[in-house]
């Protein structure tokens, strides 16, 4: 693959990375052009997970395509599900009963615990910290134990139906919730200490990966990539769906902009999220789970329905023309917004500061998709994700 | 303030503002949203609207709070072409390259136009998610 981007800096390494990452079990593929240590140029080359899906949507009815949509990534398969169900509910004028919304929002909220407590985890990887790893991964165990509790599945909880949820919450299962909140609240606060007073993890993360407030706004970034450089941007706020704005939350912001600002960022965020389920579970309201009827063949019209994943805005533009299948359905996943910056963002860092900045917008390449190679002028050497993590660790071990 | 170029205004939800326009004024109107500070872009959708109809659609959309901005482009399906927002937005880059390889849709002055899902060995000139594109199912 040659463009002329490419040519241009065939006088560099070029440094590729992937599409076989161990450490994010995920493929992407970037080429890092660097002169010594340091990064000049970046590019990136999604698609080893692409499935197809959004053409595979126009050829399968509604129902079928909640089961599709849902499986476009493991730990937003809620959010994903949710974005389209909100959508075709709003084609079809169907109401959803407010006991369904609010439980879509409590799912909602503890699919964002799963994500940033594994997120924590892969990145504490990254920097070979694994020690924070095995331990935010053993909490994770908790969030998913109460997810399996209330929909069966410890992962893509397939929650939602159109024109509501399919799962209640009794009266055990919410004491379980809230006991399972308690232990992970007590946890947050000792990672959120962790990752700000560590000097390893510090060096690792303070003053690296700087984005200031322009630079993420003319980038394009969202989510808690921007709430980190404080862009305030958060659906859950600007445009309230499911029950957010009758158990809403607090915008979290960080003004330093660099990766520590990042960790920061998610961590307090789970503390909102541990605030509203409690709210939700006191105040859950009564009625029915579903609406009364949800029409097969949905009317012709167009929606565009925009949630807050646990990456930032997930966006789903649904056109509908009258039968049982959709015309067009188009996702737009919140780390392909946000890719861009990490191909900006890691131009004049070090190499070993790579593998960090990319684990800080929390990428995820099952939504994306829809792998480094090192280019010395002389010849090839190529690096696998692994070889550059650990450079990474061993740069930084050599450094103390 | 997009006054000047659209040709037709459409209120499809009561936080959306479809506005169609021309290719040609499409990139002085975004110009003008970039200048008031209004939004930033959240995606580009491609539509085709069918061998039959002979068109296809570009749908971008701005978004800025709850508010949801798309600016409608229709251009023909033979002779796809539509200019670039990179000079704007650099971020653009990511959905024009999927505009690109999904529809077949030139955008030029585009900076890079390598394949960002399909693979390298995709044949030229089939393009996905036009209609006429069937998966073996």
């Amino acid at each position: 693959m040659h463009t002329s981007e490419h040519s241009k800096t065939a006088e560099k390494f070029i440094v590729p990375i992937g599409p076989q990452h161990p450490a994010l079990k995920e493929p992407g593929h970037f080429e890092f052009s660097v002169e010594g240590e340091v990064v000049t140029a970046a590019t990136v080359r999604l698609g080893y997970a692409h499935r197809g899906i959004e053409k595979g949507t126009e050829s399968r009815n509604y129902v079928q395509n909640l089961y599709l949509l849902e499986r476009i990534c493991g730990i937003c398969s809620h959010i994903h599900a949710t974005a389209y169900c909100l959508g075709v509910e709003q084609l079809a004028e169907v109401e959803v009963p407010p006991r369904a919304q609010a439980i879509r929002e409590l799912v909602a909220e503890l699919e964002r615990i799963h994500s940033h407590l594994l997120w924590l985890g892969v990145a504490a990887h990254e920097a070979g910290f694994d020690t924070l790893f095995m331990y935010s991964w053993r909490d994770r165990e908790t969030v998913m134990d109460i997810l399996e509790g209330l929909t069966g599945n410890r992962v893509n909880y397939s929650a939602n139906v159109l024109g509501g949820v399919k799962y209640d919450v009794d009266d055990e299962q919410s004491k379980a919730i809230r006991q399972g909140i308690d232990f992970l609240e007590e946890r947050t606060h000792h990672y959120l200490d962790v990752v700000t007073s560590d000097p390893v993890f510090v060096q690792r993360t303070r003053d690296i990966g700087v984005m200031t407030a322009d630079d993420a706004r003319r980038l394009g970034v969202i989510g808690p990539t921007a709430r980190a450089s404080s862009v305030g941007r958060d659906i859950r706020i600007e445009s309230p769906y499911a029950a957010y704005a009758d158990f809403p939350v607090k915008l979290v912001l960080e003004t330093a902009g660099d990766l520590e600002a990042r960790f920061v960022v998610r961590l307090k965020e789970l503390f909102e999220s541990y605030r509203v389920i409690r709210e939700i579970l006191a105040a859950l309201p009564p009625g029915e789970l579903t609406a009364k009827r949800m029409p097969r063949k949905i009317k012709a019209g167009e929606v565009i329905s925009r949630v807050e994943a646990p990456r930032g805005e997930l966006l789903y533009f649904i056109k509908s023309n009258g039968t049982d299948m959709p015309e067009r359905i188009k996702v737009r996943t919140p780390t392909l917004c946000n890719m861009a910056s990490v191909l900006t963002l890691t131009v004049g860092h070090h190499l070993a500061d790579v593998p960090m900045i990319l684990v800080g917008i929390d990428p995820c390449f099952s939504c994306n998709d829809r792998g480094v190679i090192l280019q010395h002028q002389d010849g090839h050497d190529h690096w696998n994700w692994e070889r550059l993590r650990q450079f990474g660790i061993d740069y930084y071990a050599g450094r103390r | 303030m997009l006054k000047p170029w659209s040709a037709e205004t459409n209120t499809p939800q009561a936080n959306r503002l479809d506005v169609v326009i021309g290719a040609a004024d499409l990139v002085t109107a975004v110009a003008a949203l970039r200048q008031a500070g209004w939004g930033y872009l959240a995606a580009i959708t491609g539509l085709d609207l069918g061998v039959d109809a002979g068109r296809m659609e570009v749908l971008y959309h701005f978004c800025e709070g709850a508010a949801v901005l798309t600016l409608r482009v229709m251009i023909d399906r033979e002779t796809a072409v539509i200019p670039t927002l990179c000079n704007l937005i650099p971020s653009a880059s990511f959905f024009e390259r999927e505009l690109i390889e999904m529809f077949g849709i030139t955008v030029e002055g585009t900076p890079n136009t390598d394949h960002l899902f399909l693979p390298d060995e995709w044949p030229e000139g089939v393009y996905p998610l036009r209609k006429d594109f069937q998966p073996n199912a």
